[in-house]
């Protein structure tokens, strides 16, 4: 396109590098302090690790129910979806409401808040840095070409439309950044980390404020009732004459 | 890398030709797949650092990114020697899990390394 444009090294220097530098530890320093903001050792309530344990089990008759005869296996599936006193079965009326349960449980909203607090602050205070120190040039190139659709997104503080667009500014390459570091951080941080912002963001648009564990109760209760009951054990046989035999000959 | 993979090996499966019974253990298969996405990612960290230094530019960038996939993805079905079904329940799993997940990494690193050295 355009003659390329020459970029003072003290650009590189001064922006680029400690821009990205900086990015890395804020999300390390996010991560330890998200890991010290949680609450520590709060009993759980029996009745939700109940259910949850129901649901262990119940999942297991499911994947393995193969593995043991018909019968077994309808003693078992009565006593999981029996419709009056079954485990999974549950009474109507009885589901509570997410909503209200929130409401009951204080700590419950205090966890998501702080949360939320760890995650919009940094961001905010990283934001407000690039803008007020940063902004006004051209900090980077990106190596590939790009229509002018991309302009508003990479050149954001940047009003010459003559520069091409594969130019980005600072603030452009702070959100590159945002975007791109995800990777690294769930290398150095360890996996629990991986669910970033962003998804995190799009979970609590769509889920709401916490799953009912009920529901997962009635799913579960569903599947099972819907499974097809098929006793592998007289195949096994002929699967361990087949294994015999080969290693006979 | 390698030494990650190490534990690609625990996952287990029993089950051969014979029948085709599905037995998974969900927990290996999801430690094996973290592992799978662990190692995508870092290839791309790497990949991205390199193409940046040899100073690629445009769609060759891009054709770099691909073939460091492949080459992951190749790497991977040695570590598993061959047989994708003892650890993973389809190929497609092994092949383009965490395929786009990586690009934004790459692209990150690319244009990092790039403006680095050719563009000051």
């Amino acid at each position: 396109m355009a003659e390329d444009l020459v970029l003072d090294t003290a650009i590189r220097d001064w922006v680029l590098i400690p821009l990205s530098v900086v990015m890395v530890l804020i999300g390390v320093l996010r991560y330890f302090v998200s890991k010290l903001m949680r609450s520590v050792s709060q009993l759980p309530d029996p009745k939700v690790v109940k259910e949850g344990q129901v649901i262990v089990r119940a999942r297991n008759l499911r994947s393995a129910g193969n593995f043991i005869p018909a019968r077994a296996f309808r003693s078992r599936r009565t006593y999981f979806c029996n419709e009056e006193n079954g485990l999974l079965h549950v009474p109507k009326g009885q589901a509570q409401n997410p909503q209200a349960q929130m409401f009951s449980d204080p700590n419950m909203a205090m966890d998501m808040m702080k949360k939320n607090l760890s995650m919009i602050i940094p961001q905010t205070l990283t934001f407000a840095w690039v803008n007020f120190f940063f902004s006004g040039f051209v900090a980077a190139k990106i190596p590939f070409p790009l229509t002018q659709r991309f302009r508003s997104m990479l050149q954001n503080g940047i009003d010459l439309s003559t520069v091409d667009v594969s130019y980005v500014s600072s603030r452009s390459w702070y959100f590159l950044n945002l975007f791109g570091l995800r990777g690294l951080f769930s290398l150095i941080l360890g996996e629990e980390n991986a669910m970033d912002d962003t998804q995190r963001m799009m979970q609590m648009q769509m889920g709401g404020f916490g799953a009912d564990p009920t529901k997962n109760l009635s799913a579960e209760k569903d599947g099972l009732d819907i499974i097809q009951h098929e006793w592998v054990l007289p195949k096994f046989e002929q699967r361990a004459e087949a294994v015999l035999r080969k290693l006979v000959s | 890398m390698a030494a990650r993979d190490d534990s690609v090996s625990s996952g287990k499966k029993s089950g051969d030709a014979f029948d085709d019974l599905p037995m998974f253990n969900a927990e290996n298969l999801q430690s094996n797949l973290r592992i799978i996405n662990y190692s995508r990612t870092f290839m791309s960290i790497i990949g991205g650092v390199v193409a940046g230094i040899l100073g690629f530019t445009g769609l060759m960038g891009f054709v770099f990114y691909f073939l460091i996939m492949a080459i992951t993805s190749l790497g991977l079905l040695a570590k598993a020697k061959f047989s994708v079904h003892t650890y993973f329940d389809s190929k497609n799993r092994m092949l383009l899990d965490g395929f786009l997940g990586g690009l934004m990494s790459f692209v990150l690193f690319w244009t990092f390394a790039y403006d680095i050295i050719h563009i000051f």
